[in-house]
């Protein structure tokens, strides 16, 4: 139950209108139904209304929505009703492919079956973390990344360009951030490796790695105004003024930005942390044919990645998807090559190894 | 008088297997019944049996459901791993208590400062109650007091997260207060309350306020006025009066309501989280900590929350020997 | 009583008041704020998120949820805290000191303690999260309010009542439910009412022991951490609007029949 709330691994993030919408019992009879469905395990807004009565009226197949708002609590969901799944497309983080695919919850996906499988961007689809065991497992939808977002009435650009002015007593009490995901954006800072795939063999340097980072982090304790969690309270310290800057997932930033709100975000020289949602058939899809005539519908059109990311805050992974969308929106969804060159992905391999570290010294920093 | 007179009539009712027209009511169908008259000679026939029959069920409710849970927690504190693997023997161990030390003391800060919380907050509380529930229970007419107390209720009938989110409204940066203050033009910057030991109090004290205000109000309601007006007669002042005669009478209500508040405070949950910051980070939510990951750290939170109950306990059972103590004292 | 100390008196009480209403009237009227996101300054003004509320088949569904633990939990409550308030205002017995002790003890322990007992016993007998378990963890907690409520009325219940009904010839049984029930009846309205207002607002149970679905608590806290709009202090408005209403009615209600009586 607690993991509902509290994703404590914070792999995802989260957008504004996403994670309060819980699953609806509604939803949980009819999803074993028959037939002419397809039912979709996603976040809201990852759906488009428009494209969804569209597909059901040109297909006569349902699309049954059940609204997840936790990569865990779905991995847990799905593991739990497996070998008999009610889900046919399921909504996994990129970096969280691993444990999925481990848990044999996943089908490997046939892109030869999806005519359109060329409107995502390769950058997207043919990344290192996407293909795994030599199958492709799912469509790359949407991107996220941990970005550096600030209230640009109160901070000149010049200090937003790295992490060092984020840590300074220039900004004390002014910043938030969520712990474990500082973590790794700490790690990279010290020219480490924040996915710790590096240290897999290595746990003494893994060890001294993470205790670098927690020191760093304690150390600067009394400069942060608060540890967050989820993207609402990083928005609500925003309007309230409460902080000038956080480090925070794109998805909500970009909606404070739609809203008129005087923020920015970027990337900063030292880099980030970013991911990518991904539609993926699930193991045993009782409605499997379905769920790739609904697929490549979806990818059928830059337009729909942009309706995408209108809705969502997150950035489209569809080539030429920009081009649909406004202004503002392509301002609060969009960065320069420069500082897309910082971005990292995150990668599941050491997981194991990273966790169990970076979890005490998350307890640790909130203690200390 | 009048009121008894009815209650016998229902009296007579009961045992009545007729209404006036004859025929047999409900209750005598039911208590005519052979069966019934049956099982109830058997149930009934002697008074050490009919005790029995009360006692049975609700001995057991309160073993199993009401202590249960508690030696249950006490017992996953003590197992070296839970849950237990297929075919694995319980084995126990103090393992998890020493945690609570280890670490350099990492667990005694947020443990320490819940309690510091806690106490610091049941005073703040009723410093703060005490002269509203004097008011009421003084200075207002009577007929007028149920109706006053009755608005006082009526925010703690909404739950610990709705009033936590409204003074979130209230204290950020951007909050009513700070542009009050602004606006008055009291302060130029606004103040940081949020995410601040105070915020968190200013949220604890409205959750647990009702919790001192009920004790107190229902102690000074009892107190007799014409005590004082004696003690004014004899020309004791206003302070002294308070001191030498309301205060030492109404103890116990202060003594059942800075209890109540005390436990009830260190309690919560949810309101740290969301009015907290990085330098108030309370003991539950390091138990939580253990819950919110694998199944293998409940017994380390188990065991937390051992130490944590019992000494709660221990410092409210010392608490009131305390003030039993003053009123003894008082009396003699 | 000199005039400063009751201006003082009265300064600080109504300055109590204030404490206490103006954060919820500020929640409410944050609620027509026409934006996504909550914070002053209130430029225009909106009606939608309000009706939003009744809309939202996820609140809805979330809010029935609630009630119906609310309403299941305080069944068992009312039941299981009646029959042990009959026992220890019954007669003396050996141990009825530790069963009182017993009793009150759901009542004193604090709220993350007892929630996290209540999630270790329930995985310790097999039940769930869900409905089950935040059911039968609130009928628990909420027992010795019952008790210590019915207790007090019994103790006023004169004497003579049962003994003229068993006089007549009535079992211990039908007295019970003739004679003691009609007098406690105030008191069980009182106490059901109380039940009712702490499992539809518990937190913290709740949360350590629901399940996917959220009760009502559950669901504006997680908004408050991912997805808040002024559609959460609309929701929290009705809520309120809703307790207030049953508790100034159940208060109205049991003071008039402990007239009557």
């Amino acid at each position: 139950m607690t993991k509902l709330i509290i994703d404590r691994r914070r792999f995802i993030g989260t957008a504004a209108a996403t994670a309060g919408a819980l699953a609806s019992p509604a939803y949980i009879g009819r999803a074993r139904a028959q037939g002419g469905e397809v039912n979709v395990w996603t976040y809201a807004d990852f759906v488009p209304e428009s494209f969804k009565e569209q597909f059901e009226a040109d297909t006569g197949i349902k699309v049954n929505i059940r609204l997840v708002d936790d990569q865990g609590k779905q991995f847990n969901l799905l593991a739990a009703e497996q070998p008999n799944p009610t889900a046919d497309i399921v909504t996994v983080a990129g970096h969280r492919f691993l444990q999925f695919i481990d848990s044999e919850l996943l089908a490997p996906l046939d892109t030869g079956r999806l005519s359109n499988w060329g409107t995502i961007n390769p950058v997207y689809s043919e990344s290192d973390w996407s293909t795994i065991n030599g199958n492709k497992w799912g469509a790359p939808i949407l991107s996220g990344m941990e970005v550096l977002a600030y209230n640009s009435e109160m901070v000149p650009d010049e200090d937003t360009r790295s992490w060092e002015p984020f840590f300074s007593d220039k900004y004390a009490k002014q910043t938030a951030y969520v712990i474990q995901d500082m973590l790794s954006i700490v790690m990279l800072m010290q020219g480490n490796d924040g996915n710790m795939v590096e240290y897999m063999g290595d746990p003494d340097r893994a060890a001294e790695v993470v205790a670098q980072a927690r020191d760093f982090l304690i150390e600067k304790k009394p400069l942060v105004r608060k540890y967050y969690d989820g993207g609402a309270e990083v928005q609500q310290m925003f309007v309230n003024q409460d902080i000038t800057m956080a480090c925070a997932w794109n998805g909500p930033i970009a909606a404070l930005m739609a809203d008129g709100f005087p923020v920015s975000m970027t990337i900063p020289k030292e880099g980030s942390y970013g991911f990518v949602y991904t539609y993926n058939v699930a193991n045993n899809a009782p409605n499997a044919d379905n769920a790739y005539t609904f697929l490549d519908a979806i990818l059928a059109s830059p337009e729909i990645g942009a309706a995408m990311t209108s809705a969502s805050g997150f950035i489209s992974t569809f080539k030429g998807a920009e081009q649909h969308l406004t202004e503002a929106e392509k301002a609060a969804t969009s960065f320069t090559d420069e500082e897309l060159a910082g971005m990292r992905f995150f990668r599941a391999e050491a997981n194991d190894l990273k966790y169990s570290l970076v979890d005490p010294a998350v307890e640790a920093i909130k203690a200390a | 008088m009048i009121d008894h007179a009815a209650q016998a009539k229902t009296g007579s009712d009961v045992a009545a297997a007729d209404d006036p027209q004859g025929r047999p009511t409900f209750w005598g169908r039911v208590t005519g019944n052979r069966a019934y008259r049956a099982l109830v000679a058997v149930l009934f026939a002697s008074p050490r049996r009919q005790f029995l029959i009360l006692a049975a069920f609700p001995l057991v409710w309160v073993v199993t459901q009401h202590l249960g849970p508690m030696l249950q927690m006490l017992n996953v504190s003590l197992l070296e791993s839970y849950p237990l693997s297929a075919g694995e023997e319980a084995s126990l161990t103090f393992e998890h208590y020493r945690k609570f030390t280890a670490d350099g003391g990492l667990f005694l800060k947020p443990f320490f400062r819940t309690l510091t919380f806690g106490v610091v907050l049941t005073f703040a509380t009723l410093l703060i109650t005490y002269p509203v529930a004097y008011f009421l229970a003084r200075h207002v007419k009577r007929e007028n007091q149920l109706s006053l107390l009755l608005l006082l209720l009526i925010p703690f009938w909404t739950g610990e997260i709705v009033r936590t989110y409204a003074i979130m409204i209230l204290l950020g940066n951007n909050g009513a207060v700070n542009l009050a203050l602004q606006w008055l033009g009291l302060v130029e910057r606004p103040i940081p309350f949020m995410y601040t030991g105070f915020s968190v109090s200013v949220g604890l004290i409205y959750l647990t306020a009702l919790y001192m205000l009920l004790p107190l109000y229902s102690a000074l309601e009892k107190l007799p006025r014409s005590y004082s007006e004696a003690a004014a007669d004899l020309g004791a002042g206003t302070w002294t009066r308070f001191r030498r005669i309301t205060l030492p009478l109404t103890l116990e209500g202060i003594g059942s309501g800075c209890t109540l508040v005390f436990l009830i405070s260190i309690g919560y949950y949810g309101t740290p989280v969301l009015l907290g910051g990085p330098n108030t980070t309370v003991f539950a939510e390091t138990i939580a900590g253990f819950f919110h990951t694998a199944g293998d750290e409940w017994p380390t939170g188990a065991a937390f929350a051992v130490i944590m109950f019992f000494t709660a306990l221990a410092m409210a059972g010392i608490f009131t020997r305390l003030i039993a103590m003053l009123r003894k004292g008082d009396s003699r | 009583m000199t005039r400063n100390s009751r201006v003082f008196l009265s300064i600080v009480f109504w300055a109590f008041v204030v404490y206490l209403f103006v954060p919820l009237a500020l929640m409410i009227l944050m609620g027509f704020k026409d934006s996504k996101f909550i914070g002053f300054p209130i430029q225009s003004w909106t009606l939608d998120w309000y009706l939003g509320v009744f809309e939202d088949t996820d609140v809805i569904g979330t809010f029935f949820y609630s009630l119906a633990i609310a309403v299941a939990s305080t069944a068992i409550s009312v039941v299981m805290g009646t029959w042990l308030a009959v026992l220890l205002t019954g007669r003396r017995f050996l141990g009825r000191g530790a069963v009182y002790a017993l009793m009150i003890l759901p009542a004193l322990v604090p709220g993350i303690i007892s929630a996290i007992a209540f999630r270790i016993y329930a995985r310790q007998l097999g039940i769930e999260p869900g409905m089950g378990a935040i059911i039968w963890a609130h009928a628990v907690h909420n027992v010795p309010f019952v008790t210590l409520v019915v207790m007090a009325r019994l103790s006023t219940q004169p004497k003579s009542y049962a003994e003229a009904a068993r006089d007549l010839g009535a079992d211990p049984l039908v007295t019970f439910v003739r004679v003691t029930l009609p007098y406690l009846k105030p008191a069980i309205i009182g106490a059901s009412v109380f039940c009712l207002l702490l499992s539809f607002d518990d937190f913290v149970r709740s949360f350590f022991l629901g399940s996917y679905q959220p009760t009502l608590p559950v669901l504006i806290f997680s908004k408050l951490r991912s997805g808040m709009s002024p559609e959460i202090n609309a929701i929290s408005t009705i809520a309120l609007v809703l307790t207030a209403v049953l508790g100034i009615w159940a208060e109205r209600s049991s003071r008039r029949m402990n007239k009557e009586n």
